[in-house]
């Protein structure tokens, strides 16, 4: 990994970003950030990451919109949970990830497959109250278009495997009875946070 | 003993052989498990990323809500779920911001909860409940000389460090693997992340995570996990790792519950080999157990 390409661009500061951040759920413990690194060596998917946890928290200090929102390090968390484990200033690291991620989402920063499969994910499980996992495949791929179709042909195998042992059912399950009032209660609960964030 | 069981939608489908072991095992050990009524998805690592934390937590409540009355604490066997459930509690019991945040959220859709129901881990029921000396009591298949890779996964013992076990070193499932009979292999990546969700959208993440965890497990001739998720990458795309990496892994991945039902002899039908990709048949058949 290149280590200086937090600083290779052209710079374009956006004073607000950094607040922008610090007003999400969990964005104010960036500030707590001592830039130890330790996050980066416990991370499982560091290696593939443009930039570390650490470098990425550095980076919306300096108010980089660009370069954190699209950069891929929150999509490779895998919320393992081991950075939050053991972050010496108790950062809840791995929330931060969701968070912008939903940041991410919210502004169109969505080139990555993984926010096809998140915004899958949800439609799915927003349908039902429960995952059908045929169903948000299905949904994956009809985002991702023809450009994954390879991928599809690679998993074919694996998925004729599952569905000959039985690991693949073909029919959602059922609904959840109080579907109207669980999404009545995310509904609120999204409000309210909306409220408080403001 | 009895207990509220959130099974999840994993465990509901593709991990349908994780319930049907883990049913036929609590039976076995005289745990009576009812399931928790019109339970919803936990919302697994997506939804708090697409919704926000507090609203996805909400959403892990109803759950809660559902049963608080009966005063009985709520199992949870997947990792994911158990994350989940067991962080939503916690921040309801300790954070007055989010507990008013949710109790009126929980309210517009005509429920209450109180913050009063434990949220548990199967391992750690398993550990502290039930208690390895009667596990290895139950024992009437022992599995002597069998060496087990046992696969704890990320998110349950991370989700509460040192709630009951190591986060990174956790010895809770070796001494269960102990307990049946079998061998514990030295494991260091045995907590380590098997790369998730990244199966569908980016596959060689999970194969490249898959293979460090396949290697690591040294000269195991079989791996055990409590996780869907896991079991599922490391058993169903075990073909695709050894693709990748022109690598020979053949190790069968059960459910830890699987080998439970074989080592206490339970009827076949409940062992639920056949979901298994990797072929465990080879494996246990010294043992006199036909896939």
């Amino acid at each position: 990994m290149a280590d200086n390409s937090a600083s290779s661009g052209r710079l374009k500061y956006e004073a607000g970003f950094a607040r922008e951040v610090y007003g999400m759920e969990n964005g104010s413990y960036l500030k707590l950030c001592m830039q130890c690194g330790v996050c980066a060596v416990s991370c499982a998917t560091f290696k593939i990451m443009d930039y570390s946890p650490r470098r990425l928290f550095a980076l919306v200090r300096a108010g980089r919109k660009e370069e954190v929102m699209k950069s891929n390090t929150f999509w490779m968390c895998t919320t393992c949970l081991m950075c939050k484990a053991r972050c010496p200033r108790g950062i809840p690291i791995v929330d931060v990830m969701h968070d912008l991620k939903g940041l991410a989402l919210k502004q169109g920063y969505v080139n990555y497959p993984q926010a096809a499969f998140y915004q899958a994910f949800w439609q799915d499980l927003a349908g039902r109250g429960r995952i059908f996992e045929g169903g948000v495949t299905a949904r994956y791929f009809l985002k991702r278009g023809p450009k994954d179709f390879g991928k599809i042909m690679a998993q074919k195998d694996v998925g004729l495997k599952m569905l000959s042992h039985g690991r693949l059912p073909l029919r959602p399950p059922k609904a959840v009875k109080g579907k109207k009032e669980l999404m009545q209660m995310v509904a609120k609960a999204r409000e309210l946070e909306q409220k408080g964030a403001n | 003993m009895r207990y509220f069981f959130y099974p999840g939608c994993s465990m509901e489908a593709g991990a349908g052989s994780y319930t049907k072991s883990l049913e036929a095992v609590a039976r076995a050990l005289d745990i009576e498990l009812a399931e928790v009524p019109d339970w919803n998805c936990c919302g697994a690592t997506v939804a708090s990323s697409v919704i926000g934390d507090a609203p996805a937590q909400v959403m892990s409540l109803r759950n809660l809500a559902m049963v608080e009355g009966s005063g009985l604490d709520v199992v949870v066997a997947c990792s994911s779920c158990y994350m989940n459930l067991a962080l939503a509690n916690r921040r309801f019991q300790n954070d007055p911001r989010f507990r008013a945040l949710a109790t009126k959220s929980l309210a517009a859709g005509g429920m209450q909860y109180r913050g009063k129901v434990r949220v548990r881990f199967i391992l750690e029921v398993i550990a502290n409940d039930v208690g390895f000396e009667r596990i290895a009591a139950r024992v009437k298949r022992p599995l002597k000389g069998l060496k087990v890779a046992g696969y704890v996964g990320c998110q349950s013992v991370r989700t509460i460090p040192w709630e009951f076990d190591d986060p990174e070193q956790p010895v809770a499932l070796d001494e269960l693997i102990g307990a049946l009979g079998a061998t514990a292999v030295p494991f260091p990546l045995k907590a380590r992340c098997c790369g998730a969700s990244h199966t569908l959208p980016q596959g060689e993440i999970t194969s490249s995570s898959c293979r460090d965890i396949l290697e690591s497990a040294g000269e195991a001739r079989l791996m055990v996990t409590p996780c869907p998720m896991c079991q599922l990458n490391l058993d169903a795309y075990q073909s695709e790792v050894n693709k990748a990496y022109g690598t020979n892994f053949q190790i069968p991945v059960l459910f830890f519950t699987q080998l439970m039902a074989v080592a206490f002899d339970l009827a076949p039908s409940t062992y639920g080999l056949k979901a298994n990709i990797v072929a465990p048949g080879p494996v246990l058949a010294q043992y006199g157990v036909a896939v």
